[in-house]
């Protein structure tokens, strides 16, 4: 995908965003520093939506939006849109409007479903006309193994009728014939190849990268409506694809810490024979993902430093140096400092 | 006696074989081990799938390129076999370890020399009973094995490990020298192995090359040529990148519709393309050499080097990929003086420097797990001193210098192409019709116009455009019964 077009989407005219923890949001990379920013960006729901896509290198894409007027770059790969800037994200976002139906792709491995999907509707298609010497793709080996048993327990129940019946229902009830049209491009089956998204770049008039974002949001919505039906015969298409909402490692950090001895962080360093620092990352990772009251905020912010860190906070919070605070609040810890950023961020989103 | 015909109509549903097809089946039942050089593509999946079809064995193919395995795999499936699996460096750690558990219920199972030369994997396979041991692209092990493919050389010890099996050999082209290297490398000699060798000539195929001054004409003239050729053609580049800039300034600047295809796009991607290409959506394919092994589309019409290929013997296998179907079809060869130093780059750079070998062999704990210097770690572990390792890489070095000067030769020559070609694997063209064999008999860079109209049958375009109306593509996808 084209990144300086992602930046564009998901920049900002009244904040400095990192173009690398964007790029590293998008791509899914789960440090504490990436999930913070993804937080303080608003752009967690799509932790890890692109992350099997190559996005590119963050200069280049940066430098594309200065040349172009688009967007003012400053030291640390900082950007902001600029008024035109702004104006052209607001013609790409129409172009993949509602955006935020992109967080399903970061709660479910939707390109994995899009990949069994199309593979599926191969295979339907080439059995519908009676063929069996054709070019099957491959989708991996376990996804392979799933379709190949998928088909052999449903191959019985008239499945050509039941895709066609699918999707007739689905791309008209989209209401909008362009869109109808990219998603049946990305099917493939007996006598018809389907498209490349740049070949269909050039159809539509649209970049690629749009017509990719646009396939992740139209298989959002097939795999959404598929689940929500008992009765569809492409239940076994639809399993194994939930992504997890932190790391496991962090889980179990965090469910320890919540469990009914409710162990501190150095117990909990010994109990799992990790690093104390690396508890606290898990314990940071598990605030920022979840929301405000299931975080147990009070058990790590004691007083008086949540007092001090009240007192001597900016009006922007998120944009606060550690490094500052510090130098206000001398036995300050980062972990402190970082959970106070967090609860009040959070407080923020719900006022 | 079985009827092979009517084993090859019941599993292919063809009335007749190919050249060569016949008397390697034969061999392989009579229990002979057999070195075949079979030209065109396409017929050679067919041999060991037969034969793995009516004995219900297991066979295991030896096969270079992972991009070309996944081919095969596809392309075996399409013969009809469904019980196929390649085993590559591709995979995941759990998709290795799931096949390798359930290894016995495949009966072709594909695998590289790299990976067969791994003991867990290796141990895994001579597990299984083995009716017959493929060994692909067969040239590999003479003209890669020297020069940095030291898994191909383990070879002939991983045969007689796995206890001698039943082995067939394949390729499409090999020279005297290239035969002999391949029996000597697997640890035969001459009279243990049938070998059957096929003609290379091509007599459909007519051979052209065209000197451009520099590249601006070059990309000029290859314009030229694309806006007016009959049919669908294959171009081919040495680099990736040239694939898709060429690719882009062909489909801006010409009607045709091209796409580019290399190794390095995801699988998604490359099976639309080749997709597309058999069903006639596109038109033209600028690629690397990794396109169009696998696949078989009987009617492309030309093929076009943008670069200079390895050397001869891979410059007959691409060009091999046009005119299957018999008709007339052109091979045209584009250069202009720098290609050959880019050529020379790439066999620089193939070839590890002197200083780095001298590294290597004082700090050899690094060549642990580095996959990029295996050819030198397998001569360190066999003990060859540092300077022996030089001299063999200064003769491959040396030989490959030597196999462009051919290629060199072969684009400047002043007498007929097809001799020229033939000669180096020690044949000799039996009926030659001047009117219809390369651009040294007949004027063709003057009448190239014409002699597109006289022989290059266009495509049939009753498939017409794909459709592009979501309404129209369902119905086309799924045909309802009543
Ligand atoms: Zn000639």
């Amino acid at each position: 995908m084209d990144l300086s077009t992602l930046y564009l989407i998901f920049g900002d005219a009244n904040q400095d965003r990192r173009a690398k923890a964007i790029k590293n949001i998008l791509d899914g990379r789960r440090t504490v520093s990436n999930l913070y920013w993804g937080l303080e960006y608003g752009l967690l729901p799509y932790f890890g939506a692109l992350h099997d896509f190559d996005l590119g290198d963050e200069q280049a894409a940066v430098d594309t939006l200065n040349k172009a007027g688009l967007a003012t770059v400053s030291d640390g790969l900082l950007y902001r849109l600029s008024s035109r800037g702004v104006d052209q994200q607001k013609k790409l976002q129409a172009s993949i409007t509602p955006l935020n139906e992109l967080a399903t792709v970061a709660q479910y491995d939707i390109v994995r479903f899009s990949r069994r999907f199309i593979f599926a509707v191969q295979v339907v298609s080439e059995y519908s006309y009676s063929n069996n010497r054709y070019y099957p793709q491959t989708i991996g080996f376990f996804d392979d193994q799933l379709i190949k048993r998928w088909f052999i327990q449903n191959k019985q129940r008239n499945l050509s009728g039941y895709f066609h019946q699918l999707l007739q229902q689905f791309l008209s009830g989209l209401e909008n014939d362009q869109l109808a049209d990219i998603f049946a491009a990305s099917l493939t089956g007996h006598g018809f190849s389907g498209l490349t998204e740049d070949q269909l770049a050039v159809q539509t008039d649209l970049e690629p990268t749009i017509i990719q974002l646009n396939w992740l949001k139209l298989y959002s919505r097939l795999f959404l409506r598929l689940k929500k039906d008992p009765e569809t015969p492409l239940q076994l298409l639809l399993t194994g694809l939930i992504k997890p909402l932190m790391s496991g490692s962090a889980k179990q950090t965090f469910d320890l810490f919540v469990s009914a001895r409710q162990p501190d962080p150095a117990t909990i360093a010994q109990l799992r024979k990790i690093k104390l620092t690396t508890v606290y990352e898990h314990l940071i990772e598990a605030a920022i993902e979840l929301p405000l009251d299931q975080f147990p905020y009070q058990r790590l912010l004691h007083e008086p430093t949540l007092t001090n860190l009240r007192q001597a906070a900016p009006v922007n919070v998120g944009e606060w140096q550690f490094k500052a605070a510090k130098a206000q609040i001398t036995d300050l810890q980062f972990f402190e400092f970082r959970l106070f950023q967090i609860s009040e961020r959070k407080k923020g989103d719900n006022d | 006696m079985i009827d092979l015909t009517a084993e090859l109509h019941r599993y292919s549903g063809f009335d007749s074989f190919r050249p060569g097809q016949r008397e390697v089946l034969e061999n392989l039942f009579a229990g002979r081990d057999t070195l075949a050089i079979l030209p065109t593509g396409g017929g050679k999946t067919l041999l060991y799938q037969l034969y793995g079809a009516i004995t219900h064995q297991r066979v295991i193919i030896v096969s270079p390129l992972i991009s070309l395995m996944q081919d095969q795999v596809s392309r075996l499936q399409y013969l009809g076999s469904k019980r196929v699996v390649a085993i590559t460096s591709a995979m995941d750690f759990q998709e290795r370890a799931a096949i390798l558990r359930n290894l016995n219920h495949y009966q072709y199972i594909y695998v590289s020399p790299e990976m067969l030369s791994n003991r867990n994997i290796f141990e895994m396979i001579a597990r299984q009973s083995i009716g017959l041991f493929v060994i692909d692209e067969a040239h590999c092990i003479s003209e890669w094995g020297p020069d940095f493919r030291p898994d191909y050389l383990r070879l002939g010890k991983i045969r007689h490990q796995l206890e001698n099996p039943l082995t067939l050999m394949m390729t499409a082209t090999a020279t005297q020298r290239t035969r002999d290297d391949i029996l000597n490398r697997m640890g035969f000699t001459a009279t243990d192995v049938k070998q059957l060798v096929l003609p290379t000539n091509r007599s459909n195929i007519f051979l052209s090359a065209k000197i451009c001054a520099n590249q601006p004409e070059k990309n000029e003239q290859l314009e030229t040529l694309v806006k007016e050729l009959n049919g669908a053609g294959i171009i081919y580049f040495s680099s990736k990148k040239q694939t898709e800039q060429i690719a882009a300034m062909l489909s801006q600047k010409t009607d045709k519709r091209v796409m580019a295809y290399h190794g390095g796009m995801d699988n998604q991607r490359r099976f639309l393309i080749q997709q597309q290409f058999m069903n006639g959506d596109i038109d033209i394919v600028c690629a690397t050499s990794a396109f169009g092994m696998g696949i078989d589309k009987e009617n492309v019409r030309y093929v076009i080097h943008y670069h200079l290929p390895d050397n001869i013997q891979s410059y007959v296998q691409e060009i091999g990929r046009c005119g299957r179907d018999q008709q007339p079809s052109l091979a045209i060869l584009l250069y202009e003086p720098n290609d050959q130093y880019l050529q020379q780059n790439l066999i620089a750079n193939t070839i590890p420097e002197e200083q780095l070998l001298r590294y290597f062999y004082q700090h050899p704990d690094q060549l642990q797990n580095n996959d990029a210097f295996r050819v030198i770690k397998y001569y360190y572990d066999i003990g060859k001193t540092v300077d022996q390792t030089l001299a063999i890489f200064d003769q491959a070095k040396s030989r490959r210098i030597g196999e462009l000067n051919a290629l060199i030769q072969y684009i400047y020559t002043t007498g007929c192409r097809r001799k020229l070609l033939l000669q180096h694997f020690d044949e000799t063209a039996e009926h030659v019709d001047p009117e219809f064999c390369c651009d040294f008999h007949t004027d063709f860079w003057g009448n190239w116009r014409q002699f597109n109209q006289q022989y290059l049958k266009p495509s049939e375009t009753d498939q017409g455009v794909q459709s592009t109306d979501w309404r129209q593509i369902i119905d086309k996808l799924f045909l309802l019964k009543n």
